[in-house]
């Protein structure tokens, strides 16, 4: 019985984490040229991204904006004035970190 | 009167020997798998492609745009007419009018569709209307490649455009007016000399050679369903052409080969 509950447990384990994302995130930032920056996120099967979580953060990881990604799974903010790196947070193992530095137009 | 006999001669012997020309509408940007997005070329050429030879003078395109596509987002279509220059390129054996422009691309797929003013070309005695397409991609995630943009002649391509390795096969559906064309005649040419987009003018430099005229343009048809498919032997840009797909089209009360371009690019696995 015992043996069995585990057993459960652990399929219950695997359906909860394993669902939503067997695919590679991917996520590209653009400066727009007035003082915003625009994220533009996905899967690599052309799934949306909408409603990940999206962090601005300061090299001291603290952070300085955060959101989710809209519909048409894009994220605009305003640019920070010195340092930072944008986190797309789409769960363990789906993460992305993109330096502000990278970021051109 | 011997001389015009040796005349006489040499002409019948050049018609005969004369290769086969393809005309193809280019649409060229140097990548079509790009790993970050930003400001891309484009150069609109009508050409002889293989041998980079004559180039025709392209009048101003009846239309020219992009619909960007990625993920599960709407498409949208970009007009891009008004943002053509002309210019002057340079073949191997003349110079031509054609156009370009640059477009800031972002992630996902940007088909670039071109209708193009009818060429008249006097050797065959018929216009040449070349609608054509390029799909290029940005970043690795897929957009609408696989739809139909919906232009009168048009390639729909069954696999990715952009993705093919060398040695893939490329599949591709022609359709007219949005129905497949069954046993569609396909030409197939290589883009044997790089265009060099600062020189606007091919490179002198064949990446290959032909045994024979039969390998400069390669031909196929098209089965039951106007489906085709393309064994790709060498890396780098490839076009197809599918000829005449409105036999009874006309313009300026001239006959007018109504055609369907496709481009796609290969790389080598490395």
């Amino acid at each position: 019985m015992l043996k069995q509950l585990i057993v459960s447990i652990f399929f219950l384990g695997l359906i909860t984490v394993g669902t939503a994302y067997a695919h590679t995130p991917l996520c590209s930032c653009y400066d727009n040229g007035d003082g915003t920056v625009t994220c533009e996120g996905g899967f690599s099967d052309g799934s949306s991204a909408s409603g990940v979580e999206m962090r601005v953060q300061a090299k001291d990881r603290k952070v300085l904006i955060q959101g989710k990604m809209d519909e048409d799974s894009e994220y605009t903010f305003d640019k920070p004035a010195s340092g930072y790196t944008v986190v797309f947070d789409a769960g363990e193992g789906h993460r992305i970190e993109v330096n502000g530095k990278e970021i051109t137009e | 009167m011997k001389r015009l006999t040796f005349t006489l001669t040499l002409l019948a012997v050049m018609a005969l020997t004369a290769p086969a020309f393809a005309h193809f509408q280019m649409i060229y940007t140097p990548e079509a798998a790009l790993v970050k997005g930003g400001k891309i070329p484009l150069a609109l050429v009508f050409t002889h492609l293989f041998e980079a030879g004559h180039t025709m003078d392209m009048g101003k395109p009846e239309q020219f745009f992009v619909i960007r596509s990625r993920g599960e987002n709407a498409p949208k279509k970009i007009d891009l007419l008004n943002k053509l220059n002309p210019i002057t390129w340079t073949s191997l054996t003349n110079s031509g009018a054609a156009w370009e422009t640059t477009y800031s691309a972002r992630g996902g797929d940007h088909t670039f569709c071109l209708i193009p003013d009818p060429y008249w070309e006097e050797g065959d005695g018929f216009y040449i209307k070349q609608n054509t397409k390029v799909i290029i991609n940005v970043g690795g995630e897929p957009g609408a490649w696989m739809e139909p943009v919906g232009i009168p002649t048009e390639i729909v391509p069954l696999c990715k455009p952009y993705d093919r390795w060398t040695g893939n096969v490329f599949q591709g559906k022609v359709l007219f007016n949005g129905k497949p064309v069954p046993g569609a005649e396909i030409e197939i040419e290589y883009m044997n000399h790089k265009p060099l987009l600062d020189k606007k003018a091919f490179a002198k430099k064949a990446a290959a050679e032909a045994p024979q005229d039969a390998f400069v343009l390669q031909t196929i048809f098209a089965d039951d369903n106007g489906v085709f498919t393309f064994g790709i032997p060498k890396d780098g840009w490839w076009g197809f052409a599918a000829l005449d797909l409105d036999p009874d089209y006309t313009h300026k009360g001239k006959k007018c080969s109504r055609d369907a371009v496709i481009w796609i690019k290969a790389v080598d696995m490395k």
